[in-house]
């Protein structure tokens, strides 16, 4: 049986457990919308639709959507999952079985894809009435919710790392924490090229903004290769390197 | 008669606090034959469930060699695992799906097709007396029943080496004849057992032959009935030894030493 195989069918355990704990995934929903509102509600006044060139005439919550997308694809809880995996046995039950090493690190992040399809696409439907449109059109909505949920999953693959090494689901929650400052290093609330110049290094040098980049071109513009290009590269790499390191700690893992 | 499980110098080092390794396992040489129950048998930290974890793959080895079913375990893993079976000290099982789910995916993981798996769950759910309770979800269990889902799980690929730590460690005198029971139709039917107990009475009941280990390495190796007459040898008893009092000589420990550690266990 492929790998393929083999990590559909642990998505498909992975799946059938978050339906089976849906409260799991309120947090995902409610935070980053509370942040879209709130930071649309603080900021918004600032930067009208018409007199603001970098909104391409939306209105400020199209600009903010690509924030709440990026901070609800840290709230993948493959990871958490994993540690509860751990702590019960079920863990080392599936490492003897006869399946690939990959298949097991995939398995999950089968499901965190699935998740966040869903959970980008109703982010997204729940800010149309915030005076959101996608105007990449149909392609541009398809190209924004694979490259939010791929970077929900990535990030579920290096906080499976961080469960890997740790054992631990304090270490593990205290892990995703990681991902805030990474957020906030970002052109969040305007485009890099207005950010004080230390903000700016900080933000150029940190991956995520090329996501959120990718991610609010797609909403504010017509598709731009560029950007999006950028942003699928940024995501690919990251994702190797998230794979390739799992892979590695699980195949040394005792 | 063929061996199912060989280890030679088999030794498992960790590197400790401030960088000083711990022999967990020290040098052990092991032989057990196809179709026997095994016991192995310890003190707490002795390295029993140590030996299990590399016997299984679970853990690397640090030297030595282990072969299962005449496969090395450290060349060859993935084969190794097909001739496998494990129930480890927790029973492993994923508490939100049923225990058809789990068992139908354990099917699927060891390479059976859908209907091949159906059927298969079904049998040994039967075999197990679960199928009442086969569409509950695992967490709604009790220990017994989830020690009887986990031995199910270790046999879904009929596997010619069962292993099982402690397989019945806190369940109550009912589930343990059960699981006992289990271990004997598993065994009739060829398979061999490598069987973890604290239990003394347990490995009177169902080993052919045991091994003591203590302090990672094996100190007495025979059957129940060859270990108790020496013993009664050595010590010029008038009457056999119980497996208990073979347990403590092996290992040095006194009842009040045994005790005093319980006691300081549940302090």
């Amino acid at each position: 049986m492929s790998t393929v195989a083999q990590s559909w069918m642990l998505g498909k355990r992975a799946l059938r457990e978050a339906t089976r704990t849906p409260d799991s995934s309120i947090p995902t929903l409610f935070i980053p919308l509370f942040f879209l509102i709130v930071n649309v509600g603080q900021v918004a006044e600032v930067f009208p639709s018409q007199e603001t060139a970098f909104l391409f005439g939306q209105s400020y919550a199209a600009f903010q959507l690509p924030s709440s997308l990026l901070l609800a694809a840290s709230f993948g809880s493959a990871a958490l999952y994993l540690v509860e995996d751990i702590e019960g046995g079920y863990f080392d039950k599936l490492r003897a079985t006869p399946i690939s090493r990959t298949a097991i690190v995939l398995g999950r992040l089968t499901a965190e894809a699935a998740k966040g399809v869903l959970i980008t696409i109703v982010l997204v439907l729940i800010s149309l009435p915030f005076g959101v449109h996608i105007e990449s059109g149909p392609l541009g909505w398809v190209l924004l919710v694979v490259l939010a949920a791929s970077w929900g999953v990535v990030f579920s693959g290096f906080m499976q790392i961080l469960a890997l090494k740790t054992r631990s689901a304090a270490a593990t929650n205290s892990g995703s924490l990681i991902f805030f400052p990474l957020l906030f290093l970002t052109p969040n609330f305007v485009p890099r090229n207005m950010l004080a110049r230390p903000m700016e290094i900080a933000a150029t040098v940190n991956p995520v903004t090329y996501i959120m980049e990718g991610l609010r071109s797609l909403v504010l513009q017509d598709i731009q290769w560029g950007p999006v290009g950028t942003a699928y590269a940024v995501v690919a790499g990251a994702g190797i390197i998230a794979v390739f390191l799992n892979v590695r700690t699980i195949r040394n893992y005792d | 008669m063929s061996l199912a499980i060989e280890a030679h110098q088999l030794v498992k080092r960790y590197s400790g606090r401030g960088g000083s390794a711990v022999e967990a396992v020290r040098g052990v040489d092991l032989e057990v034959e196809s179709g026997e129950v095994f016991g192995f048998l310890g003190p707490n930290g002795a390295g029993k469930s140590t030996m299990v974890r590399m016997l299984t793959t679970l853990m690397s080895i640090t030297s030595g060699t282990a072969l299962v079913a005449g496969i090395d375990v450290t060349a060859a893993p993935d084969r190794a695992r097909q001739q496998i079976g494990v129930a480890l000290q927790d029973a492993g099982l994923d508490p939100r799906q049923t225990g058809r789910e789990l068992l139908t995916l354990q099917c699927r993981l060891f390479g059976q097709t859908s209907g091949a798996a159906a059927a298969r769950t079904s049998e040994l759910l039967a075999l197990v007396d679960l199928e009442d309770a086969a569409d509950r979800r695992v967490k709604t269990y009790s220990g017994g029943m989830k020690r009887r889902l986990d031995l199910a799980s270790a046999l879904v690929h009929e596997p010619s080496v069962l292993f099982l730590d402690e397989p019945t460690t806190g369940l109550d005198p009912a589930s343990r004849l059960t699981v006992w029971d289990e271990m004997r139709r598993i065994n009739s039917r060829g398979t061999t057992v490598f069987l973890t107990t604290q239990y003394l009475e347990e490995a009177d009941q169902l080993c052919d032959r045991l091994a003591i280990i203590d302090e990672g390495r094996i100190i007495r190796e025979g059957t129940p009935i060859e270990l108790k007459k020496d013993l009664r040898r050595r010590k010029k008893l008038r009457s056999d030894p119980t497996l208990d009092e073979v347990f403590l000589d092996a290992t040095g420990r006194s009842r009040e030493r045994v005790a005093g550690e319980v006691q300081e266990v549940s302090a």
